[in-house]
């Protein structure tokens, strides 16, 4: 008995001590300052003056904003067009690239992550290119079959899906990639049991691969639903928000206010309200597919 | 502060910068609040600028007596400025031993970001360039000094009345005008003119001659007219054409409602929705507002475009310029008197909370308010493409053989200026919400439906911010 206390604290010791740093910097880097942005965010915050406790007057502000109700619903538009086209894109993908011979395999492997490793800004200005009215490829492209040229980026009606194309661009590598490693967890013998059975390729996938990469698929797209509804980088460079507000997404929203404003307390309050409707989609997609213990053995 | 931040859409490097701005918000993520002043350069755009300013007087000077260190932020401009700041800040370390300035030069994309995080550190620099349409609100919320008691009046005698009324608040001076740059003159090709059966020494005069010889002008490769056509840009450009028509801006003086809902701002409206429904216009923006490159690569026939594209041509497009002419933007009934443009420009201010106000107002009565030549020096290296809020400098300038013999300078000193007046101070979020309007109208809102949505905005933005009364100049 005493023995067992012992070794007890000793290992509660031990664990405390590894737990210890990556705690110390959550609350260093999350805790601290998610708490103070709470605080302030009630506040009229200026640097230079005293801050004024204002209580939800930013939040109601920021709701009562159309832009910001706007930009939410931007958000969600592109997430929409961002996640199921590079979901449905990159399983294809990763179904060819693993009947693919190992060596031509690792080729295409490191030919579809390229995009990943290329800054978002850096796709932004060559999209910025490709999009160009004059000069432009998609231009050039829809000229060859005698169209006029297309205002993509200054449309209404073409201006988010052409910021989205690039969004699938660069997600879809590493998207295929997690996919793969999906497919290759899911044992041949189902698929070999399911040839004896006589299925065939649409009833191997209904009914083995896809539910066995529920929860990789789980993890994409939550992952990628947050990412894309917090995406602002390509459209600040590509349209700057516009035309009109059709590319405003969140994180944009808050971006301009956090430049404008003479006080601190918007862009806050707008960012905390984010994280609410962020968090509710990433529950609401758990709510949904419930995410399961793996049933292979 | 897209106010702040449009005045650097110039050339090339607005993308440039804005991959900055991604680099420099990664930097403050991860750092945290350390070292933002103690390395000024962690934004890239600054790095080369760095050695050249500090190293030039540091090492060598071993004199005892302490220094007095003052960090200077300016803004990115273009590369002349950049190397003027550079030369001057140089000079002046040399030329006394009590005080050092150390020169950040941050990207305009990368300004607010960095600025605020600096505030927020209380370690903003006590120095740092400011346009005019800040100037008032930064006043009003402390962030920047009065100087009155830190330069000598006399200095500011010597601005010109109009122009010191834009760094006054209350019956102080805020800040000290380095220059102004009007934010509308016409530029147009003479050739094409020809060609198209117009008088090349008869640029258009009034709105609708404007539209007309748009459409005359538009060919295949060619687009007859350039101007605003996004609501980031038509917010502040659009400016002088709103005092043209209707003699006001978007709000009351008392800022307690918006003032849109009448002819005037119909007409501006109008304007915007016919030249780009007319397809003179390219359907998307060629470039931003501020850049005068597709002009200059000859894609347009006329763009409206700033004082400061004429250092753009004379930099970059130097084949063109025997083919382009230089006209005051269009005046809605031609009398060009009226106002055209509105002047927009920067000034250098002390920080609020700085700590040797003393000493950082010295500099800037060096460089802005001292010796004309230094200011002469800025004026040529920029082309003439920006003008004196002084009126020593313009005089000791009468004698300079360039400055005197420049035809575009003397017609936009002439007519333009004289007839110019100041950007808004109200916030952005107004200017924003009426191009936004014209930006609609443009995609095919009627001009009644547009103008009613955005006075309705710009009222519900005053209702909401309590503005009414706030005007710190009424």
């Amino acid at each position: 008995m005493d023995m067992r206390n012992k070794n007890f604290r000793q290992d509660n010791g031990t664990a405390y001590l590894l737990l210890a740093p990556i705690f110390i910097l959550l609350t260093i880097f999350v805790v601290i300052p998610f708490v103070y942005a709470l605080r302030v965010s009630f506040y009229d915050w200026s640097f230079y003056q005293d801050s004024v406790f204002v209580g939800f007057r930013n939040f109601r502000l920021v709701l009562t904003d159309d832009l910001f109700l706007e930009s939410v619903w931007v958000g969600l538009k592109f997430a929409l067009m961002v996640m199921p086209a590079m979901l449905v894109l990159s399983f294809l993908f990763a179904n060819v690239i693993k009947r693919l011979g190992p060596r031509f395999s690792g080729f295409v492997k490191t030919s579809v992550y390229i995009p990943t490793i290329i800054s978002g800004i850096v796709a932004s200005v060559i999209f910025v290119f490709i999009f160009d009215y004059t000069g432009g490829l998609a231009n050039y492209l829809i000229g060859l079959f005698g169209a006029e040229p297309k205002a993509w980026l200054a449309d209404v009606a073409t201006a988010l899906p052409s910021v989205a194309a690039p969004a699938i661009w660069l997600g879809f590598g590493l998207t295929t990639l997690i996919m793969l490693a999906g497919l290759h967890d899911i044992p041949e013998s189902y698929y070999e049991a399911a040839d004896l059975e006589g299925a065939g390729t649409w009833t191997k996938m209904v009914h083995i691969t896809i539910p066995l990469m529920r929860n990789v698929i789980l993890y994409l797209l939550v992952t990628g639903f947050t990412a894309q509804i917090s995406q602002f980088e390509l459209s600040l460079v590509m349209t700057n928000g516009g035309p009109l507000s059709v590319t405003t997404t969140p994180n944009l929203y808050i971006l301009n206010h956090f430049r404008n404003d003479v006080m601190v307390g918007n862009s806050i309050a707008a960012s905390l309200l984010l994280f609410v409707v962020l968090g509710s989609i990433s529950a609401i997609i758990f709510r949904i597919l419930n995410s399961e213990k793996a049933v292979d053995g | 502060m897209l106010q702040q931040a449009k005045r650097s859409k110039r050339g090339t490097w607005t993308i440039a910068s804005s991959s900055l701005l991604i680099l420099s918000m990664v930097l403050t993520a991860c750092g945290g609040s350390n070292g933002k002043n103690a390395d000024p350069s962690p934004s890239g755009g600054s790095a080369p600028a760095s050695p050249s300013a500090s190293a030039s007087a540091s090492p060598s000077d071993s004199t005892p007596a302490e220094k007095v260190k003052i960090e200077f932020w300016a803004q990115k401009f273009e590369d002349t400025t950049d190397a003027w700041f550079k030369k001057w800040v140089a000079e002046f370390n040399k030329s006394q031993d009590r005080v050092e300035i150390k020169l950040t030069i941050v990207p305009g994309d990368a300004w607010d970001q960095k600025m605020k995080a600096a505030q927020a550190a209380g370690k903003a620099p006590e120095i740092r360039t400011i346009n005019y349409g800040n100037v008032a609100n930064a006043a009003k919320t402390g962030q920047i000094m009065a100087l009155n008691d830190l330069m000598d009046p006399a200095a500011f005698d010597d601005l010109y009345d109009n122009i010191r009324d834009f760094v006054t608040v209350g019956d102080k001076y805020y800040a000290y005008p380095k220059l102004v740059e009007p934010s509308a003159v016409l530029y147009y090709r003479k050739d094409l003119f020809q060609e198209a059966g117009l008088d090349p020494e008869k640029p258009p005069t009034t709105w609708a001659e404007l539209l007309d010889d748009a459409k005359k002008l538009t060919k295949k490769g060619v687009f007859g007219l350039a101007t605003a056509q996004t609501a980031p840009d038509l917010g502040w450009s659009s400016w002088g054409m709103q005092y043209n028509a209707a003699g006001h801006l978007a709000l009351t003086d008392d800022w307690s409602k918006a003032d849109i809902n009448n002819d005037a701002y119909k007409s501006v409206f109008e304007f915007y929705q016919n030249a780009y429904q007319s397809g003179a216009m390219p359907k998307q923006a060629l470039a931003g507002y501020a850049d005068i490159k597709p002009f200059g690569e000859g894609k347009v026939a006329m763009e409206v475009c700033g004082s400061w594209a004429i250092g753009q041509l004379r930099n970059t497009y130097k084949n063109m310029l025997d083919k382009v002419g230089v006209a005051p933007m269009v005046s809605i009934d031609g009398d060009q008197t009226k106002t055209t443009a509105t002047l927009g420009g920067w000034t250098l201010a002390v920080d609020g909370k700085a700590q040797h106000p003393k000493e950082a107002a010295s500099f800037i009565s060096y460089l802005l308010a001292g010796d004309p030549a230094i200011m002469i020096d800025f004026f040529k290296t920029a082309q003439f493409s920006k003008f004196s809020p002084r009126k020593s400098v313009d005089e000791a300038m009468k004698s300079d053989p360039d400055a005197s013999k420049d035809a575009w300078r003397a017609m936009i000193a002439e007519k333009v200026i004289p007839y110019a007046k100041a950007e808004p101070i109200y916030p952005w979020d107004i200017s924003f919400a009426l191009s936004t309007g014209i930006e609609s109208a443009m995609k095919g809102t009627s001009v009644d439906k547009a103008i009613a949505k955005a006075e309705k905005d710009i009222n519900d933005f005053i209702e909401k911010n309590k503005l009414a009364g706030t005007n710190p100049k009424a």
